[in-house]
């Protein structure tokens, strides 16, 4: 017998009042029956645990446990018992016996017990092969098997999104895929060792306390998705070799740990993520610094960050285009000098914006002196423009 | 005339022959009078549809002896009416049925006694006839509107409420009601209320009963007589409300139900069909009501005499509701309390207008009105009978007794002994009958009626146990025509003649708490929700009205002190009732954040069941996994029992919260030690004994477990024969050997001995 946890037995109120045809008939019903709560009746949810009704469904990543129970039921005692337990999946088999030594006798009516666990690791059939060899009284050794098929399925629904800036954003959605709701005890990102990792699944509110983005219950009803957001930064010894991060990188794994009905525990580790690095072409831009909302029709600074990926070296010239919102403040055409390969340098600009909203920063156009070619950058990011006098309250 | 009368008596006595015993006398004339006042009316104007529906009232699934017989009185009845449309002054007979009706309760089978009532009755005699006289008028106005019964009724109220200035309009029905008034209690009542004949009330025995169960009168007539009390009337239809017995003696507005009730019934039932009633006199309406005319068989016989003598007791019935003030005066502040609820704008329109007599309730569109009736009948058996058939044969199963519906009384009392001895199945049976006896049986749904608080409560029996079965599908059948139980007709300011100054809901709370939450059993629980939104915000707003020193319904009565304690106490508890509702609802919806939500706030309703929330809230964490949680609310729990002081009560929910949350952590030792520790304070503590054992089984000591199970439920039968532990233990009577099966018989067979009827077999996992 397939050994899930067990469930509280539900009881279902009716109630009446005294006034009402049965009397108290009902309320002395109820409070006689064992399975309700005593004191609070009408609380659906009982005590009384009651064992696992069927096999039921089982997820990668559960533990499987069962009960393996050899009885006797002849009238004679046999000896020697071996029960052995083996899983076998597509690719491997499992001993799961907790014991290999032979029981040395069993009466009639008795009865050998054994508990087995096992992670389930793999998707597809399993099958739990018992095998019992004994020797009757009459000496006959005696041996027969028996099989329990199920199938193992996929717990959830894994969907990983990427977001290159100057760090990489990692999203993982994560779909509960069962009828049953499930608890995320740990969703964790462990970055490989070239990035920091920050959670961006809490909200900072008050002083310490950090509330998650999920609201107050951190379980997945049946079929629901949910985002975990981790961004990763390359270390410095690595930022500063920008030219490291190209190509197929390892970004890390997932952990991902939950709980359903009475704690039943389920695990899976995700192999590693990889991503493919864009290609930055010869001169990446990126931004330093950039605040995230400004004031309508006043400057602001940004710092932007100008580094050659290519393998040689640059002469470049800065140009500022005005766009219909971002206007640019300063002299446009600006020689930068020389850039040696793999050399960075960070450069202030100031802009303002003309309009209120989200305002994507565009307009900046580098041109290689040596070789004439132009890199346009536009999109690089996005500030939230105010208007300061709409809230004079404020 | 006589004629009329012997038309009367013959089916009598075909049904005396047919069937062969004195209850069938009692009735028999019932089923006369019932067809008679039918026929008759229709007969006029519209005798197709009247036959129509006197078919479909015999066809009624039972009823088959009857049948012939009522055809005969249709044929005859009709005859009679003729005569008696013709000739006003002849009205007296058709007060037969309804006198009878009304005598029937006092000696139904003593002859002897009622001779000396007779007497009375013809001292009173004269006063009858005076009353007679106004039901001729009342004839005689009445039949120039034939076709509207509806007007009738108006005339009835207007009657009522006038105070008998117009004394024409008054029709025959209401002339009886009436009558009581003008009579002043003649020293009858004493007589009815002790009439010795009533002792022979309870000698009926089952077998005698059961041809007869199938008609529907005949178990009303049961129903009547056995009840052994004062009034059968009051018996009857207000038997449960708490005081009621009481009240109903002394109280008009009990027994007048019941006399006004078949009225109302009759004219409902007939306003389509039967427009002609109200040229009927007195008698039919109540005779249409088939459960009154059950009375004895020889006052049909005694003839023109009879009449006469039924009036007395008439009035001696209704002595008591000569002054309508002092109706209005005993009209409890509980039942106000209880009854209180506050019906939809449209509703509450139609009652307006109801009360002030712009519109006489016959008016009332139909499809405003509920009309229930069953929708399946005799469907119950006894499960554990079948399985021991199957199983251990024959001879086992006739070993199992059950009480049925036929081996109880027919009436409330019996009703509350089939549920105490949980045999729910023939309950929902017997309420079938009673309520068939309502006019109200199988086939019935879709026809006008009339309720009284009486079959509404029997109603939410019926519905109560059907949900107790899980027979959701048929209990949502059934409450269908009722609707959102707000229709005009379940209100009591729907009947100012049968509950003058009577206001509120006749549908029990408990009902519309039942009626909310059975979608979500049907999975809608979405529907449950609104429903429970709804009443919530009902009760709410009653709680805001008492508070702002109004009535419940927000009108502008003084209450005193104590009893505006008393209502918002009982507000706030039926407020948390449905909250409890919307919280199991919730969590089946498994929707939990709401559900946590949802239960505590029903702590600052219900501060002494913290604990126990608290705990629960604590479960369903587990439930979903969140273990550390879960840990935080049972640490509450620790905190509030340590305020409380130690006791055993609280050691209790205390260690069983930490088993859980060793449970949780997969560590079933020491969930089983928790346990086990709660058996040493409490050691007959039910769910600690089967948690226990459920936790010797995940260690691997199932020889432990089941014999631990199986000698909970050897010694203890009464609280471990219970689906869960049943259910645990057949399942691991499974697990240890291919013969389980004699195992479960075994099981099957102590079921047998000690559960009823509506025991869930499905947990022996015999089939």
């Amino acid at each position: 017998m397939r050994l899930t946890k067990p469930t509280l037995f539900t009881n279902m109120p009716v109630t009446c009042e005294d006034r009402d045809l049965p009397g108290d008939l009902f309320g002395r019903l109820m409070r006689e029956d064992p399975s309700t709560i005593k004191g609070a009746e009408t609380l659906m949810l009982g005590e009384m645990l009651t064992l696992p009704q069927n096999f039921g469904n089982i997820f990668l990543g559960e533990t499987f446990s069962s009960y393996i129970s050899v009885h006797n039921d002849s009238n004679q005692v046999v000896k020697d018992i071996l029960v052995k337990a083996d899983l076998q999946t597509s690719s491997q088999r499992l001993n799961l016996s907790a014991s290999n030594s032979a029981v040395a006798e069993l009466k009639p009516e008795c009865c050998i017990d054994d508990v087995i666990h096992h992670e389930v690791k793999e998707i597809g059939t399993h099958i739990l092969v018992c095998a019992v060899s004994y020797t009757t009284q009459s000496g006959d050794k005696l041996y027969f098997r028996k099989f329990f098929k199920f199938q193992v399925r996929a717990y959830l629904t894994l969907l990983y999104y990427f977001l290159f800036l100057y760090e990489v954003f990692l999203e993982a959605q994560i779909q509960n895929i069962t009828t049953s709701p499930m608890f995320m005890e740990k969703v964790s990102l462990e970055p490989s060792m070239m990035y920091n990792v920050t959670e961006l699944n809490t909200v900072a509110s008050g002083k310490e306390c950090s509330e998650s983005t999920f609201g107050k219950m951190l379980y997945l009803q049946p079929m629901d998705t949910r985002q975990y957001l981790y961004c990763l930064k390359p270390k410095p010894e690595f930022a500063e070799k920008a030219g490291v991060i190209k190509g197929v990188t390892v970004i890390g794994k997932l952990d991902i740990v939950w709980k359903t009905n009475l704690g039943e525990r389920g695990r899976l580790q995700t192999s590693q993520l990889q991503r493919m690095a864009p290609g930055y072409g010869d001169v990446r831009l990126s931004l330093e610094f950039i605040p995230d909302t400004v004031n309508l029709e006043e400057p602001f600074d940004i710092t932007c960050k100008i580094t050659n990926c290519s393998e040689r070296t640059m002469d470049l010239l800065l140009e500022m285009c005005n766009t219909r919102s971002v206007h640019w403040c300063g002299v446009s055409g600006r020689q930068l000098g020389k850039l040696s390969p793999s050399g960075s340098l960070a450069i202030p600009l100031k802009l303002l914006s003309s309009v209120q909203g989200l305002q994507s920063i565009s307009g900046l156009r580098l041109t290689d002196t040596f070789l004439k070619r132009t890199y346009e950058y536009d999109d690089i990011a996005q500030v939230c423009v105010v208007c300061p006098y709409l809230s004079p309250e404020s | 005339m006589d004629s009329g009368e012997d038309a009367a008596q013959r089916p009598l006595t075909l049904d005396i022959a047919g069937v062969g015993n004195e209850e069938p006398e009692a009735h028999a004339p019932s089923e006369v009078a019932a067809i008679s006042s039918q026929p008759n009316s229709t007969d006029v104007l519209f005798p197709e549809e009247s036959i129509d529906l006197d078919a479909e009232a015999f066809i009624s699934p039972q009823d088959d002896s009857a049948a012939s017989g009522s055809m005969m009185d249709k044929l005859n009845d009709q005859m009679m009416e003729s005569v008696l449309i013709s000739d006003s002054p002849n009205s007296e007979e058709d007060d037969v049925p309804i006198d009878s009706l009304l005598e029937q309760g006092e000696d139904k089978e003593s002859l002897d006694s009622k001779e000396p009532e007779e007497e009375k009755k013809e001292d009173v005699k004269e006063e009858k006839t005076e009353d007679m006289v106004t039901a001729n008028q009342a004839a005689d106005v009445g039949a120039p509107t034939p076709d509207s019964p509806k007007g009738q009724e108006e005339k009835v109220e207007v009657a009522k409420a006038t105070a008998k200035e117009e004394p024409i309009p008054v029709c025959t029905i209401f002339s009886h009601g009436m009558q009581p008034k003008t009579l002043v209690p003649d020293g009858f009542q004493p007589t009815l209320v002790k009439s010795p004949s009533f002792s022979s009330g309870t000698n009926e025995t089952p077998n005698k009963l059961a041809p007869l169960v199938c008609q529907p009168s005949p178990s009303l007539s049961k129903f009547f007589t056995d009840n052994g009390t004062v009034n059968p009337a009051s018996d009857f239809f207000d038997s449960f409300t708490t005081s009621s017995s009481f009240i109903s003696v002394s109280n008009p507005n009990a027994e007048s139900p019941k006399a006004v009730t078949p009225s109302e019934c009759q004219l409902s039932s007939g306003s389509s069909t039967v427009p002609s009633a109200e040229h009927q006199d007195a008698g039919t309406p109540s005779a249409y009501f088939s459960i009154g005319p059950q009375d004895s068989t020889p006052k049909p016989v005694a003839g023109p005499a009879e009449p006469a003598a039924t009036m007395t007791t008439l009035q001696a019935v209704f002595s008591g509701s000569d002054d309508p003030f002092a109706s209005a005066l005993s009209l409890s502040e509980v039942d106000k309390r209880y009854d209180a609820w506050l019906p939809s704008e449209e509703t509450r329109r139609v009652l307006i207008s109801v009360a002030t007599q712009q519109v006489n309730p016959v008016y009332v569109e139909r499809d405003r009105l509920s009309m229930p009736g069953l929708k399946f009948d005799n469907l119950q058996g006894d499960a554990v009978k079948d399985l021991m058939l199957r199983f251990l044969g024959d001879q086992a199963a006739m070993k199992r007794q059950v009480l049925t519906a036929n081996s109880v009384e027919q009436n409330f009392l019996g009703l509350k002994q089939l549920i105490s001895t949980k045999n729910w199945r023939a309950a929902v049976d017997l309420t079938g009958r009673l309520l068939t006896a309502h006019g109200q049986g199988y086939g019935k749904s879709g026809q006008p009626t009339s309720h009284t608080t009486d079959s509404l409560q029997l109603w939410f029996v019926r519905l109560a146990l059907l949900v107790k079965l899980n027979l959701f599908q048929n209990a949502e059948l059934e409450f269908e025509p009722f609707g959102n139980l707000d229709q005009p007709d379940v209100y009591y300011e729907y009947y100012p003649t049968v509950y003058p100054a009577r206001r509120g809901s006749m549908v029990p709370f408990s009902m519309r708490v039942l009626h909310a939450e059975l979608p979500q059993y049907l999975n809608k629980p979405q529907e449950s929700l609104d429903r429970l939104h709804s009443m919530r915000s009902v009760c709410e707003k009653i709680l805001t009205n008492l508070e702002e020193g109004l009535a419940e319904d927000g009108s502008m009565m003084t209450l005193t002190q104590e009893n505006r304690q008393a209502s918002i106490q009982l507000w706030r508890s039926r407020l948390c009732r449905v909250m409890y509702s919307m919280a199991n609802c919730l969590l089946m919806m498994k929707d939990y954040i709401l559900a946590v939500e949802t239960y505590h706030s029903i702590i600052q309703y219900e501060p002494q069941q913290r604990v126990q929330l608290l705990s629960g809230i604590g479960r369903i964490f587990l439930q979903i996994g969140d273990i550390r949680t879960a840990e935080k609310y049972f640490q509450e729990v620790e905190k509030t029992c340590e305020e409380k002081g130690t006791g055993p009560a609280q050691d209790t929910s205390v260690l069983m919260n930490k088993a859980f949350v060793y449970l949780s952590q997969n560590n079933y030792a020491e969930a089983h030690t928790c346990f086990s520790s709660i058996l040493k304070i409490d050691p007959k503590n039910p769910v600690a004994n089967n948690n226990a054992a459920v936790c010797l089984l995940y260690l691997g000591r199932l020889k432990e477990s089941l014999g631990q199970l199986e000698s909970l439920v050897q010694q203890d039968p009464a609280l471990y024969l219970h689906e869960s532990v049943l259910f645990n233990l057949t399942t691991m009577y499974e697990l240890e050997s291919s013969r389980s099966m004699q195992k479960k018989q075994a099981l099957l067979e102590a079921v047998a001995c000690r559960e009823g009827d509506s025991f869930n077999t499905q947990c022996l996992k015999l089939v």
